[in-house]
């Protein structure tokens, strides 16, 4: 990588890392399991050795429970939500089988809360199609189960029930308008708006298993909004879920390295946006080209 | 010596510290009952203080600072304190000026508290649904005042945080996991927007806090909450963070389907008092609605503060003079039977 801002920023999120393995959110910050699996994929795709990774990937699983969940905080056990980033980080990583065999069985046996939806529902998508929560307990939504089916389908369950049913729910939830938003289309009657940052996620976790008409609209939706985005979630996002498709647009690396200079403005990123900034100028094919 | 030895090696009480323990408990039930009394006096009485003001080019921090001055808010109170702006930021939306608290009322209200001597104003606020916080700035144009005026921003989404027990109980919720930039602040100042809501009936300041809760730790939506019982959560919330202003932006409100997908409603007012429920109950008035037909406030009535017209002491405008009717959507049932 030879790019001087993009591996100044490498050493920024190096920098974070902790003396027990590990990385933090911000500089002198403390340990977090989701820093921690993003700054792994992204210093992977930045070319670092895997040797090097090791210790944080020993760390990262020394944050999982018996039943292979990892969570934001060990003692708030519902907030399971860095799971499947666990298991993309340890993908690249044959020390840690076990732990993402782990984490896949409890995926697989996880699910947030379904119903069948009553026709009098405020609500119009269908909520009985399974998919993933942020947290224990609650219905599923867009970026869990994004997350969730790309991390199985990376490990290898691509053809499983749940990964095929994840697929059926992130397209019952696309936006007739194109786009996906945090998870709700209609509600009272009104569609609700679509965001860059969940239609990427979406693109990328259906790529390569439906055919390119079935999310036409949300592609248009995200070539048309890519051009004014900035910010480092949505811009990253976008480009990965655009990426994924083979639409990947000609002013990527300007617009990363744009976003990376708002940081004088709004101070140094999370590592996690970090991370995909980094992704998304490293993997031109989107998520799915990490760790391979 | 261990305490367990110095208990067991007491043989009983000398007249003398029988004495100075009579005089201890009684100095502790007195300041006790002073302070019982006066926590009560604010639950059941508040003021709030109403001004017309019909253009957000207006001079914002004069009007909050005489609503403040009005409310017996002096700098000394002020002077030396670390102040958190909580607006309500929910959806990157450019140019619309009903759905996010105006930038332009977060700076004013950033200049009063710092020309009353606050140490420092930060903002902060963990927006429900949508992850992309800085987007959220950006397209409210939040991001361009805060950079202007080189005022802090915290993602109380991804803050650190600490975890308390639920001291309301009106919810399942046993803990409570709130961002540890509410625990730096001195003062905690909510500034919402006037809206109806489609789950809760209206939006006002107390519901505004939903967004301190880290979505790290109850999702994006907020889904752990809803699932907990909306209602519920907000009294939760506001029983156990003490919270200490409020100044709620109703100079263009947003009416119908509210919080998002609502209708823009000029209403030309800033709402400002002490007391969350007192504030809220005055600008449910304001939106032509009943408070006591909104499930939360009416169970926060004289628990959390008042809800009663008589026990709201209004200064600046009266509640008929700027009231203008929020509407409601017949099929939405939380709107149902709100009207005044």
């Amino acid at each position: 990588m030879q790019n001087k801002p993009i591996v100044h920023h490498v050493e920024k999120i190096w920098e974070r890392a902790l003396p027990e393995g590990g990385f933090a959110a911000k500089p002198e910050g403390m340990y977090r399991p989701d820093s921690t699996a993003w700054a792994i994929l992204a210093l992977s795709a930045a070319g670092i050795r895997n040797d090097y990774l090791e210790p944080s990937r020993i760390r990262l699983k020394t944050s999982q429970l018996n039943d292979g969940r990892v969570c934001a905080l060990p003692e708030l056990p519902d907030t399971y939500w860095p799971t499947p980033l666990s298991i993309l980080a340890w993908q690249g990583s044959a020390y840690q089988r076990d732990a993402q065999s782990r984490a896949v069985k409890f995926l697989i046996n996880t699910t947030g809360l379904h119903w069948q939806r009553k026709v009098d529902s405020p609500s119009a998508h269908d909520t009985s199609i399974q998919g993933w929560s942020w947290i224990a307990n609650t219905h599923s939504w867009i970026e869990p189960t994004a997350l969730s089916l790309i991390a199985l389908q990376r490990a290898g369950y691509g053809t499983h029930q749940r990964v095929n049913e994840a697929a059926h729910m992130l397209l019952d939830r696309q936006l007739s308008h194109g786009g996906w938003n945090y998870g709700n289309t209609v509600v009272f009657d009104q569609e609700l708006r679509a965001m860059p940052e969940n239609t990427g996620m979406a693109l990328n976790a259906l790529a390569g298993r439906v055919a390119e008409e079935k999310v036409t609209r949300s592609l248009d939706y995200l070539e048309f909004q890519i051009n004014k985005l900035r910010t480092p979630l949505s811009l990253g996002w976008g480009l990965l879920g655009l990426g994924a498709w083979g639409k990947r647009p000609d002013h990527a690396e300007k617009s990363i390295l744009e976003s990376l200079e708002l940081q004088k403005i709004y101070g140094d990123y999370d590592t996690s946006l970090l991370a995909l900034l980094i992704l998304s100028f490293s993997l031109k094919g989107g998520l799915a080209d990490a760790l391979t | 010596m261990g305490l367990q030895k110095i208990i067991k090696s007491r043989q009983g009480w000398t007249r003398r510290e029988f004495l100075l323990s009579t005089f201890t408990a009684g100095v502790f039930a007195l300041s006790g009952a002073f302070w019982l009394r006066r926590w009560s006096r604010r639950i059941k009485k508040a003021e709030v203080f109403v001004s017309r003001t019909t253009e957000y080019n207006a001079d914002i921090a004069s009007v909050i600072i005489s609503g403040m001055q009005e409310l017996g808010i002096t700098a000394k109170e002020i002077k030396g304190k670390r102040i958190l702006l909580k607006p309500n930021l929910v959806e990157p939306q450019a140019n619309t000026v009903h759905i996010n608290t105006h930038p332009l009322i977060v700076r004013g209200a950033a200049e009063a508290f710092l020309s009353l001597g606050a140490d420092r104003v930060t903002v902060a606020e963990g927006p429900g649904h949508c992850h992309d916080t800085l987007r959220t700035l950006e397209e409210s144009g939040m991001a361009d005042i805060l950079s202007e005026d080189r005022i802090p921003f915290v993602d109380l989404n991804c803050d650190d945080v600490y975890t308390v027990r639920n001291k309301g109980g009106y919810s399942p919720l046993k803990t409570l996991t709130f961002p540890v930039a509410l625990a730096q602040a001195d003062w905690i100042v909510s500034m919402p927007k006037l809206k109806t809501h489609h789950w809760a009936g209206v939006t006002l300041s107390m519901k505004n806090m939903f967004g301190v809760m880290p979505g790290r730790f109850y999702g994006w939506p907020k889904n752990v909450l809803h699932c907990a019982g909306i209602n519920q959560c907000i009294l939760d919330i506001n029983t156990t963070l003490q919270s200490h202003f409020a100044i709620a932006d109703g100079i263009i409100g947003m009416e119908g389907d509210g919080p998002i997908m609502g209708s823009p409603k000029p209403a030309s007012i800033l709402v400002m008092g002490r007391n969350f429920v007192a504030v809220d109950a005055t600008c449910t008035r304001i939106m032509g609605l009943n408070p006591k037909k909104v499930p939360y406030l009416a169970a926060a009535s004289n628990r959390l503060g008042p809800i009663q017209e008589k026990n709201i002491l209004q200064f600046g405008e009266t509640i008929d003079s700027v009231r203008t009717n929020f509407a409601l959507i017949d099929k939405i049932p939380a709107h149902k039977g709100l009207r005044i």
